[in-house]
């Protein structure tokens, strides 16, 4: 009824190529996005802001950086975990090194290291494929975690060999340590996760996009008609590892405030932000938010409805927890493969024809 | 379909010449010491009985394939091998036996990556163009504008209005290969190789097929080399046609001569080879 | 040179438990294209259940590795059931993906049924040195680990006559050459389905006892799957002589690299030394150690 494009006609392919063609998803975004910014910092509390907010966004981010390299440009990876410990001890070292370095510049260069160390790890990608390259990105992982906690310069020689973010403050408001003020680490977390989303969907759906996914679709076809492959793979690796490391930095330095590699940064994460992309949805900007936020969500109503519902000992819920995860995402590929962003996409089309069936 | 073609079409410019070339995998001999030229502007046919090595022929032409002998040489330069994406940024497009177009890309989407190779820039002005497209601005916004407007002609040409946004996995196999048609053509290829355009089409489509290939030769002035199994259209729409034999040269000239060519009569009926 | 060749045969002894995983693995990949990532975990939980089975009902070893057994293939027939039909044509990142929500499941349920104590298992078999060759030759060999070592060859030997000689191994290798054609000639991938997960899951729990005698069964022995992986790289993913080769690679580059190379850059780097291993390597065989050239077509 009110989700119709009847009548909105376009004339040029500028209008056509904008980033919300229909009228409804634009106000719905910027709705969503006013809501957000404006209303939200006005109620955070400190368990909201910690258990829920913080941990969505950042893994939204992270799960945005694997869907370039896995969902756009198919290349397989189980290394995320070691590029977000790259990310998150840049930080760690820029801050203490350069006390006086203004944050944004210590979490675009954390990014920015963070891409240059994909890119060495995505050489291979030349010559292995498929489920041999994942194979091969757990060697980074395994590397990385290892580097972190083997040498002491990274974690400045500290006796538990774990890291801690120093406070550090932008415009005067305090955003890292343990005062900072939740509303104020949530914006700062909000203001980069959107901006970076939105030039991941610029990406996505411009030219580099499209030699990703021809990558990706038919690696050979797309070298004949003259996308050079490694040139291609390499900057899906720079862009998805400069994302991953960007979430990393953000991961310790605003939500955890302290960390330590095997723990923070094992493969258990790097499975759970692929679970994030495919539940989401592989290839989909948005499905990196949703699939985030039901991998957020999903163990907390585990915890309480089985803690408190059913009043199960923690430790025993502990066991049934993890059974009834693997249960839920067995369910879910089973039931949309797709992912929940092609269950949205349906619902749209099935809203934009409301009444009738067809 | 079309009459008889004008017999007198006479093209002089070499564009592309292949001497003497042999490929093997293995102990299996694909094509063995096969020469011919094409020239500029004219339609070429590659014809031959299955297995006889025209696939590997276009292959070789591209790239894809590295022959062990023989030399190729395209626009006077000579090579041997060399890689893909070099021919394709040399101006040899094709499209594929089994249609090889990008199933989880649109109908716009997938003509559009036929430009990706015109947009080539060393590595720094890589580095600059992602940070232009991730942020839409000035000059990124501007191409993909302009790149948009061509591809809306060969969309308008091929006639394929109505499915610009439809995933090309769900079209029916005779528009897929229009599809690939168009991808090529976004490339502007100077030689246009095409593998068994026709293949699996009814009467209808593979007239419209037939169209399009002379109206591309026609209006863009584009050099084609087309591989086909259905021998009254290869008649019909090429100037000169090669028959390939087990890998070997058995025949080279005009419609007229390849017909009334007795090694060719019997490859395609069945002499028993010695 | 004594020493060396100790260092040398614990790695072929830890390689063989390796090749064992390894053999999980390319069994359900052939037959399937699964890559199925609850192979560790299956060992694990095929240990758990033994210790289980003969500690609570006090069933003698031999009776308690047969109840296993029926325990796995049941587990194999409800993985098919449940989950592989239901993703048939499915792209391999969601089965891989579904394989991992199993392992999630399988962890969890081995807890929750036998607890997540780090249990002894006690079969019977030989522990200790060897004891000529620690006489002789002042060589220190377990005696678990050539059980070990003997056991993994006779299932080599035992799987090979299957493959070969059987119907249903020549249905196997059907199915592992061409799906379609193999269903077109009337051969039902659900049941070779289920006789290939019933197979590694019994080559799992050979797995889980002869580590489960060694270190106790515990949450670590599901690990070994990720040990597996680079044999896996280095074999290739379709290859039983692979599997078995590289896992003897693994298993004895690994120990060199610990004794040798360990002290120099620091220590623990078994987590990843076999991983770049098997990467350098690839890089430049990338058909890996049995694999033909591949030819790509268009």
């Amino acid at each position: 009824m009110f989700y119709r494009e009847a009548g909105q006609f376009k004339t040029t392919y500028k209008s056509d190529q904008a980033l919300f063609p229909i009228a409804q998803d634009r106000y719905f975004v910027i709705g969503v996005v006013l809501f957000a910014f404006l209303v939200i910092p006005f109620f955070i509390t400190d368990y909201w802001a910690n258990a829920l907010l913080l941990p969505f966004l950042i893994y939204a981010l992270a799960a945005i950086g694997l869907n370039i390299l896995t969902g756009y440009c198919g290349q397989l990876s189980l290394g995320t975990g070691g590029f977000l410990a790259v990310g998150a001890y840049a930080s760690y070292k820029l801050m203490t090194s350069f006390p006086e370095m203004n944050l944004i510049v210590v979490f675009l260069l954390s990014g920015l290291i963070t891409a240059l160390v994909g890119i060495f790890f995505g050489v291979p990608s030349l010559r292995i494929k498929g489920f041999y390259l994942a194979v091969a990105t757990l060697a980074s992982q395994f590397f990385i975690v290892w580097l972190f906690n083997k040498v002491p310069w990274f974690f400045n020689y500290s006796a538990t060999g774990q890291i801690s973010v120093p406070p550090r403050e932008i415009f005067g408001f305090l955003v890292t340590g343990p005062d900072a003020s939740p509303a104020i680490t949530y914006l700062f977390t909000l203001t980069l996760v959107s901006i970076f989303a939105l030039l991941a969907k610029n990406m996505a759906r411009g030219n580099v996009g499209r030699s990703w996914m021809a990558i990706r679709d038919m690696d050979i076809a797309a070298e004949i008609i003259g996308i050079r492959p490694l040139k291609t793979k390499l900057i899906a690796f720079a862009v998805s590892s400069f994302y991953i490391g960007i979430a990393g930095a953000l991961l310790f330095a605003v939500w955890l405030g302290s960390a330590e590699p095997t723990e923070a940064f094992g493969i258990d994460q790097s499975f759970l932000i692929l679970f994030m992309i495919i539940i989401g949805g592989l290839g989909s900007i948005l499905g990196s938010f949703m699939g985030a936020a039901f991998m957020v969500l999903m163990p907390i109503f585990l915890k309480n409805f089985m803690v408190d519902g059913l009043g199960l000992q923690p430790a025993f819920s502990e066991h049934v927890q993890i059974m009834l995860m693997g249960v839920l995402i067995i369910f879910f590929l089973i039931v949309e493969p797709h992912g929940l962003a092609r269950l949205w996409q349906i619902a749209k089309e099935k809203l934009r024809i409301w009444p009738f069936p067809y | 379909m079309s009459p008889e073609p004008v017999q007198t079409r006479i093209f002089e410019e070499e564009i592309l010449s292949v001497s003497d070339v042999s490929l093997s995998f293995g102990g299996v001999k694909a094509i063995q010491n096969v020469s011919f030229d094409i020239k500029r502007g004219e339609i070429r046919a590659i014809i031959g009985p299955n297995g006889a090595g025209k696939t590997s022929m276009l292959n070789v032409i591209n790239g894809f394939y590295h022959p062990q002998e023989g030399l190729i040489r395209f626009k006077g330069k000579a090579r041997r091998r060399m890689r893909p994406s070099i021919a394709a940024a040399q101006g040899i497009a094709r499209t594929f036996q089994n249609v090889a177009l990008f199933k989880g890309m649109s109908t716009l989407d997938n003509i559009m990556t036929g430009r990706l190779p015109r947009l080539e820039k060393g590595i720094f002005g890589e580095i600059v163009n992602v940070f232009l497209q991730a942020a839409y601005l000035g000059p990124a916004r501007r191409s993909e504008l302009e790149q948009r407007k061509y591809v809306e002609e060969i969309i308008d040409f091929l006639e394929i209005q109505h499915i610009r946004r439809t995933p090309v996995g769900r079209l029916p196999y005779g528009l897929q290969k229009r599809v690939e048609l168009g991808r090529a053509l976004a490339m502007e290829p100077e030689l246009l190789l095409l593998d068994e355009p026709m293949a699996g089409m009814n009467l209808e489509e593979k007239e419209d097929m037939s169209r399009f290939i002379i109206d591309v030769n026609d209006q863009y002035g584009t050099t084609i080399a087309l591989i086909e199994h259905d021998i009254s259209v290869v008649m019909d729409l090429s100037d000169r046609i090669i028959v390939l034999d087990y890998g070997r040269k058995i025949a080279d000239g005009t419609p007229g001569e390849v017909q009334s060519n007795q090694a060719v009569m019997d490859a395609y009926l069945g002499v028993p080879h010695e | 040179m004594m020493f060396f060749l100790e260092v040398t045969i614990s790695g072929l002894m830890a390689g063989v438990m390796y090749s064992l995983v390894a053999l999980g693995f390319v069994l359900i990949f052939k037959a399937s294209g699964v890559f199925n990532f609850a192979q560790g975990v299956m060992a694990l939980f095929a240990g758990l259940t033994l210790v289980g089975l003969m500690e609570k009902f006090g069933l003698p070893p031999w009776a308690g590795i047969m109840a296993t057994i029926a325990v796995m293939i049941l587990l194999a027939w409800l993985i098919e059931f449940l989950i592989l039909r239901r993703l048939v044509n499915q792209e391999h990142i969601i089965l891989f993906m579904a394989t991992i929500g199993l392992a999630y499941v399988l962890e969890g349920l081995g807890d929750v049924m036998w607890g997540s104590d780090v249990k002894l298992l006690d079969i019977g078999l030989p522990q200790g040195a060897v004891d000529w060759l620690l006489d002789d030759y002042n060589l220190y060999v377990e005696k678990l680990e050539v059980a070990a070592a003997v056991t993994a060859v006779i299932m080599v030997i035992v799987l090979a006559i299957f493959f070969q000689k059987t119907r249903i191994g020549r249905a196997l290798r059907a199915v592992a050459d061409d799906h379609q054609a193999a269903l077109s000639v009337g051969i039902s991938l659900r049941t070779i389905w289920v006789i290939v997960w019933s197979v590694s899951g019994i080559v799992a729990l050979v797995a889980g006892i002869m580590w489960g005698s060694k270190s106790g069964v515990q949450f670590s022995l599901s690990l070994i799957a990720l040990k597996a992986l680079p044999v896996l790289m280095l074999g290739g993913f379709t290859s039983i002589p692979g599997a078995i080769i590289g896992g003897l690679i693994i298993g004895m580059g690994e120990k060199w690299a610990e004794i040798y190379m360990g002290p120099i850059i620091g220590g623990a780097i078994e987590n990843w030394f076999a991983y770049m291993l098997a990467l350098v390597f690839l890089l430049f065989r990338p058909q890996g150690l049995f694999g033909e050239k591949i030819i790509e077509r268009i």
